[in-house]
Formats: C-alpha cells, sequence, structure tokens
C-alpha cells in the first residue's frame, strides 16, 4: 500500500480529499446545528445543473456551478425568512427543478461527454493540479470566514432570534452562511460529486454530535472525522480499486453508527430510563 | 425626572391586516421594575419584540434609548437583555453552560472582535450573579428547567444590559422554581440597578414587587401602581368572565391553559 503513496495522483488525492473532509466537516458542525441538511443537498443538485449548463454552453462549469448553487441558497434563504413556504417545500422544488434542468442540459449535449458524470458521481483520483490549486484557494476562503465570523456562525446555529435580539447582525451572518455551504459544495463536487456531497457535510458532524456536549470540541471531533474519512475512503479505494466517493461515505456511514451505539448522550439517556 | 428609557408614543403594531397592539402610550423609566399582564393572545410578545427593536411601529412612534425603533443598531440592541419565552431546549443540544452565557458577549464585542479573558471574567460573573457557578462546564440540556432558566438570565447578564427583558420566565416552571426565577430577577433589579420588563400571566407572582403593572389586551388598559392596576373594574374589562376575585385579594384568572 505504501508504494501507492509515491505516485504524484495519489499525493493529490489524499490531499484534496484532506482539504475537501476538513471543509466539510467544518461547514457541517453548522449545517447540522442550524438544521439545514436538506438545504445542501438540494444546493448539490443545483450546482450539478449548473456544471451541466457550463458544459452545454462552453462556459467553466465551476464558475456556473458557483452561480446555480448561490441562487439556489440565496432564494431558499429569502423564502425562509419572508415566511412564505415551509423551507423543506421551496427546498423540495428547487431540488427537483435544478435536477430536471440537469438532466435537461445533459439531454441537449449532441455528444456523450465523461466528465460530467465525473462531477455527479465524483472522482478524487482524477483531481489535477490546477483543481487542486482551486480547490486549496476556495477552502482558504470558506474557512478564513467560518473563523473570522465563528462566534457570530454558533451563535445562529443555537438561536437565531436570540442572537438578532442580542445585537448580532444574525440575517447578515444567516446569509454568509448559506453562501458559505454553497461554496463548500462546489469545492467537494469533482471529489465525491454531487449525489454523494452531502454525506461528507452531514455524516462527520453529526457523528461527533453523538459524542460531546460542548460547541468546540463537536467542531474538532467533525474535522477529524471528516479528514479521517476521506483520506481513509481515498486509500481504500485505490488499494481495492473501487470508486472513491462511495468509499469515503460508506466509511463515514460505518463511523456514524459506531458512534450512535457508543455514544455517551444515548448511555446517559439508557440509564435516566431505567 | 430624566428622559424615558422606552417610550412608546400612540404606536401601532403588527402586520397589514393585523393589529397585535393599537395606540400604545408608554413610558419607562431607567432603574424602574414594570410588569405586563394580560390575557393570551393581547400582544405581550410583541411588545417584547417591539422593544427589541425587531419590530417597527405601523403607527406612531417608539424610542429606545433615545432612538427610533426602526433605527435601532445592533449595539443598542446589545443593551437590552433579553430572556425569551423558554422554548424547548434540545436535550442534547451539544452546547455548555459556559459556552451559552458567553454568547451574551457576541452582541456586545461586535463583529470581528474575539471574546478575551474579561469576557470570560463577565460570563463567569453572571453566572455566579444566579448562583451557577457550579455547573460552568455542564451540558445546557443536562440543566432542569429553572436552572435553564438561570442559565439564560446569566446570558442575558453577560451583556452587560441596561435593560432585562423577560418573556414569560415562570412559565413550564414548578411553583417553587418559579418563586426562586421571581425572586432572583428582582434581586438583580436591586443589586444590579437594571431597568425590568418583566412579561407574565402570573399576577400574583409579581404584584408585590414590582413598581408598576401595564395591562394590556391590544390596547392598553391601565398602567401604574399595583393596587390601582389590579381593580376587580379594571381588570374584568380586560379578563371578563374568567376572572375570580378571591377574599384574599389574590386574583385568579380561571381556565387560563384553556385558551392555547
Amino acid at each position: 500500500m505504501l508504494d501507492l503513496l509515491t505516485y504524484d495522483f495519489m499525493q493529490r488525492s489524499l490531499l484534496a480529499a484532506a482539504m475537501v473532509g476538513g471543509l466539510c466537516s467544518v461547514i457541517g458542525v453548522f449545517v447540522v446545528l442550524r438544521g439545514l441538511a436538506f438545504m445542501g443537498a438540494g444546493t448539490a443538485h443545483a450546482a450539478f445543473a449548473g456544471v451541466a449548463l457550463g458544459y452545454l454552453i462552453g462556459w467553466p462549469p465551476l464558475l456556473m456551478a458557483i452561480l446555480f448553487g448561490l441562487a439556489t441558497v440565496w432564494i431558499t434563504g429569502w423564502v425562509e425568512e419572508k415566511g412564505r413556504m415551509k423551507l423543506d417545500v421551496s427546498i423540495g422544488i428547487l431540488y427537483t427543478a435544478t435536477m430536471a434542468l440537469a438532466i435537461l442540459f445533459i439531454g441537449l449535449m449532441k455528444t456523450y461527454n465523461a466528465e460530467i458524470y465525473g462531477y455527479l458521481f465524483g472522482n478524487v483520483l482524477a483531481v489535477t493540479s490546477e483543481e487542486l490549486g482551486i480547490i486549496a484557494g476556495l477552502s482558504i476562503v470558506v474557512i478564513g470566514a467560518i473563523v473570522l465570523f465563528s462566534k457570530e456562525l454558533y451563535f445562529i446555529a443555537f438561536d437565531q432570534e436570540m442572537a438578532e435580539a442580542s445585537g448580532v447582525p444574525a440575517r447578515r451572518i444567516f446569509f454568509l452562511l448559506l453562501t458559505l455551504i454553497a461554496l463548500t459544495v462546489v469545492i467537494s463536487l469533482k471529489t465525491v460529486g454531487a449525489i454523494l456531497v452531502f454525506a461528507m457535510i452531514l455524516i462527520p458532524a453529526s457523528t461527533a454530535y453523538q459524542l460531546t456536549h460542548s460547541l468546540s470540541t463537536l467542531t474538532w471531533y467533525s474535522v477529524l472525522i471528516g479528514i479521517t474519512c476521506s483520506v481513509g475512503g481515498v486509500l481504500i479505494s485505490s488499494y481495492w480499486d473501487i470508486p472513491s466517493g462511495p468509499a469515503i461515505v460508506l466509511l463515514a456511514t460505518v463511523l456514524f453508527f459506531v458512534a450512535v451505539i457508543f455514544s455517551p448522550k444515548r448511555q446517559r439517556q439508557s440509564l435516566a430510563a431505567t | 425626572m430624566s428622559s424615558p428609557i422606552i417610550h412608546f408614543d400612540h404606536a401601532t403594531f403588527g402586520f397589514p391586516g393585523v393589529v397585535a397592539l393599537e395606540d400604545i402610550s408608554l413610558e419607562i423609566q431607567s432603574g424602574e421594575f414594570v410588569g405586563v399582564i394580560g390575557p393570551n393572545g393581547s400582544g405581550k410578545t410583541t411588545l417584547c419584540r417591539a422593544v427589541l427593536g425587531l419590530m417597527a411601529p405601523m403607527k406612531g412612534h417608539l424610542k429606545i434609548f433615545d432612538c427610533a425603533c426602526d433605527e435601532l443598531r445592533c449595539h443598542h440592541r446589545a443593551r437590552i437583555g433579553y430572556l425569551p419565552q423558554k422554548g424547548v431546549v434540545d436535550r442534547n443540544f451539544p452546547v455548555t453552560v459556559l459556552e451559552t452565557v458567553m454568547m451574551g458577549r457576541y452582541g456586545t464585542l461586535g463583529l470581528f472582535a474575539r471574546p478575551s479573558g474579561k469576557d470570560h471574567k463577565i460570563a463567569l460573573d453572571a453566572l455566579a450573579h444566579v448562583g451557577m457557578e457550579g455547573h460552568r462546564d455542564d451540558a445546557l440540556g443536562h440543566l432542569s428547567g429553572g436552572q435553564q432558566q438561570r442559565v439564560f438570565i446569566a446570558r442575558a447578564l453577560a451583556q452587560q444590559p441596561d435593560v432585562l427583558l423577560l418573556d414569560e420566565p415562570t412559565t413550564g416552571l414548578d411553583i417553587t422554581t418559579q418563586h426562586n426565577v421571581i425572586e432572583l430577577v428582582q434581586h438583580l433589579h436591586e443589586e444590579l440597578g437594571l431597568t425590568v420588563l418583566l412579561i407574565t400571566h402570573d399576577i400574583n407572582m409579581i404584584r408585590s414587587r414590582v413598581d408598576r403593572l401595564v395591562l394590556l389586551k391590544t390596547r392598553l388598559y391601565a398602567a401604574g401602581p399595583p393596587a390601582d392596576v389590579l381593580k376587580p373594574e379594571i381588570l374584568s374589562q380586560v379578563y371578563g368572565k374568567d376572572l375570580v376575585i378571591t377574599e384574599k385579594d389574590l386574583v385568579i384568572v380561571e381556565d387560563y391553559h384553556h385558551h392555547h
């Protein structure tokens, strides 16, 4: 297994996996706590529609993915804020509408394009140096924003109205969070794919959630779990020659169930019940 | 007398087509302990949101700290320590008592600033004020309802506010805990000189403690010393036949919970 690490493509994939895993698991903490899981899943499909349009009209697919992703989160965020529609309804509509657009765009293409399916299912082993640079750059932007606004992000995740009432510009922070979710999804598209990216956002944070009662500890656990699963998944996928996206996500899922079984919270509850 | 800290001037609040509070004129002076009472749906929580600057008047004016309500900026809001109506706290929400109280510092600190040792000390002092310093590292979800209310009051205190605004702080607590929470609020009012605005449906619990009572039912029916407000002829206008006044002058609002 060790000689695999001497290959350039392997080093690139491990680096990409570690960055994407870390990034997804940090943003995941806020997604899980603020109850935005479904919104993330919707964003991933919208971003994929952006990729398809990019290929169709010959524009940079990642740029189009960012535009579609941002439009989706901002529209759903605005709808939630206005209270005009239940969030799950508005996301459900955008989710399926953007997926329909993606299928339409692919159908309009004259030739079969295998690269698009890379964005759907992800292939971290095929990450190029240029893509690695984009991942690194966008990761720095997202992590930087999270570090800069961490106290406000934690507060709105806990209780947005309370945060606003005590003088935090909660609305702007909420839209910042939505923007960061969209960017994270786009960054991760190439590595884990549109279908599985949300597992990488959701699972590490949910696993950490089983293990601690402290916000700061939760975040560190989540990052540790996210990076471990991504890197571990890539190694497993190359060693046994299985697709990387599923390897990462299934490894994370196994860890999640282990955490649920051994969760100190659950044990405390069952003690209380007896 | 100095200018009032909160000044409603013929203010009406609501949404298009729905009036929650109508033509309210009320002045609250610095250092006052004011109780706000009224039946369910009388606009008590709307009053709260208005004071927090989350709702601008549709008609009339509201000034808080000499600042028109719709211009109320974040640093003004930080001067009001707010205890929201008790929601159901997720038992598993991963936050410790100290982390919860530290959030009270965030609005005051403003964007980009990192909490320092000084903020940490303010949070610990706030916990000491509510008698919860021994629980700083406990999970919020593991505390009893009364202890959680104390922690949320500590979070409001950590803002070092001028005004303490409490929305039904005793709802869902047992009777002893209700008394303890109200006693704590009175103690904080006296010791820290805080202006307190306490919204409740429990008239008997606060009548001997507040300087003034405000009686609401969409409109403002009465405002003044408890003895002047708690008169059968005034109360019956608001509570109607639900009202029973016993021999010991206890006010009992019957069937309160049936109106939910």
